[in-house]
């Protein structure tokens, strides 16, 4: 049997039940239930304004959700105190979509970061390992680099090198191929699996980009309206016979997600006069 | 009618949450000295960025604020043959009012709106957020050093501004106008109370202090985290920051000089 069998047997590393959630009078998530399980890179889609990055700050405990549970290694996230919301958080990495790299310091800094608030260790060893985490993301000869002289997608690698400097046990990746060209998408892809595979890390890839993510991820869930569409592996997804998800995965323009946002007919807009 | 009531309670329901959320950050920052106690460097980085860079502007102002006081003293004393007193109302003026006020009105302009703004942009491009994820707290980590920083450097600016302002007066009585160089230190000698004075000024310019930094780091860390809020947010800094200035200087003034 394989790790990856062996992980798979495990409970779910993130279980959410019955979640509500909403901003102002709707309801972004209303009765959402998610297993993310140990080891694996799971995916959550689905259009923009979904609630995608939403889900991940509330599985991280930045968000209050208005009903439901979010439990993650088996605690439940909004009943821990902050010391102990803190303490979970320590084991989990979060890439966030603009980098979120702090401005004032330098790429070496950034990934040492968080060793040097939450370790004791000498600087000589956090060298090291920050040496080492740029490595595994190809940077480490920009570590003298401040955050404004890096592109785009070497923004999101640092951001990626500082994720994993505590050695999570997952990482949440927020949208994490937006805005990429072709070779930084690729780089991206690959380190994703990479370090997935290389620290049986679990990583949750929340995107709207179909291909990449598909073809990194081992479980994937569609979401709409607030729910769950659809589950199942990336193969299963393609084939689906769902309207909905077929219109997602192959982005047609028209189906169950109208091309047209509610309105009244054209000829009584046209035909109405100017306020 | 209904719609202007409406939009009035709006406004003030709106005003009091803001009020609130003001009050409910004040504890969190207090809470955060513990931090800086165990690293030092945190608020010794920001004693520099807020306080050592508004040293130009106050330098400055201080200056042209006290030749000025000079010039205008001296005009109106000379007028009751009163120009020895010249050194003791220069001082006087700077020391109680005109020093805590006009300091903590150029800091909320110089650190004030640059903090609001700094604090602004980290929250839009989710360096906050960054932060509580990787389980640093941002109100101790960034906020907290900030704030003591600003409450720190406005008396000292404030100080500064005083002694330069005195030295502005004295060269344009003393080196200018030919006020008798010894009567100018000795009316300000003789004329100066240490506790009234001096103490007063300085609890003056820790309030202004206070409140000043208060309203800059709160006003950053509420903004709507857009380009528009960021700007909209510096500017409340700037227009609330010198009312409260000037609200509380006549409220203290009274209780201090009444």
């Amino acid at each position: 049997m394989t790790q990856q069998e062996n992980n798979a047997d495990e409970s779910p590393l993130v279980r959410i039940r019955g979640l509500r959630f909403r901003r102002g009078s709707r309801w972004i998530f209303d009765g959402l239930d998610i297993d993310i399980p140990r080891g694996r890179v799971t995916a959550i889609m689905g259009p923009s304004g979904t609630g995608k990055t939403t889900l991940l700050k509330l599985i991280g405990g930045q968000l209050r959700p208005d009903a439901g549970s979010i439990e993650v290694d088996g605690q439940n996230v909004h009943a821990l105190s902050t010391p102990e919301l803190y303490r979970l958080r320590m084991r989990m990495g979060m890439l966030f979509q603009s980098g979120a790299l702090l401005t004032d310091m330098s790429v070496y800094d950034n990934v040492a970061f968080p060793l040097r608030e939450h370790t004791r260790l000498t600087e000589s060893m956090i060298r090291k390992l920050v040496l080492l985490k740029l490595e595994a993301v190809g940077l480490r000869g920009a570590r003298g680099l401040m955050p404004s002289e890096l592109s785009g997608g070497m923004a999101r690698r640092v951001a990626l090198a500082r994720a994993i400097a505590l050695d999570p046990m997952m990482i949440m990746y927020d949208e994490p191929f937006t805005g990429q060209d072709p070779i930084s998408m690729g780089v991206l892809v690959q380190l994703i699996r990479r370090l997935n595979d290389a620290s049986r890390i679990t990583s949750v890839l929340v995107s709207h980009d179909v291909a990449e993510t598909l073809a990194i991820s081992d479980l994937v869930y569609v979401i709409s309206d607030g729910r769950v569409v659809e589950s199942g592996t990336p193969e299963h997804l393609q084939h689906s016979g769902g309207e909905w998800t077929r219109q997602f995965i192959q982005g047609l323009p028209d189906g169950p997600v109208p091309f047209h946002f509610p309105a009244p007919g054209l000829r009584e807009d046209l035909l109405e006069a100017a306020p | 009618m209904t719609h202007l009531l409406a939009q009035l309670g709006a406004w003030g329901l709106n005003g009091m949450a803001r009020l609130g959320r003001a009050h409910l950050l004040l504890l969190p920052l207090l809470r955060g000295l513990l931090s800086i106690l165990r690293r030092p460097r945190l608020l010794l980085d920001q004693l520099y960025s807020v306080g050592v860079l508004t040293i130009l502007i106050i330098t400055v102002a201080g200056l042209f604020v006290g030749m000025v006081l000079g010039l205008q003293g001296y005009y109106i004393l000379s007028r009751f043959g009163g120009e020895t007193a010249l050194g003791l109302m220069v001082a006087a003026s700077l020391v109680r009012e005109l020093g805590p006020v006009l300091t903590a009105l150029l800091f909320a302009g110089r650190a004030g709106s640059a903090l609001t703004a700094e604090i602004g942009l980290m929250k839009a491009t989710e360096q906050l957020s960054g932060l509580e994820m990787m389980a640093v707290n941002p109100q101790h980590r960034v906020l907290a050093p900030r704030f003591f920083a600003g409450i720190i450097s406005v008396p000292l600016l404030a100080a500064l501004f005083s002694m330069l302002g005195v030295a502005g007066g004295w060269m344009v009585g003393g080196g200018l106008l030919g006020v008798d160089q010894g009567a100018f230190w000795n009316g300000m000698q003789e004329g100066i109370d240490f506790s009234d004075d001096v103490i007063n000024g300085v609890i003056k310019s820790v309030v202004f202090g206070f409140v000043c930094t208060w309203i800059a780091i709160f006003q950053g860390y509420d903004c709507v985290p857009t380009s528009e809020g960021v700007s909209r947010a510096t500017t409340r800094t700037v227009v609330h920051s010198s009312l409260a200035v000037l609200g509380l200087d006549f409220v203290l003034t009274a209780m201090m000089f009444g």
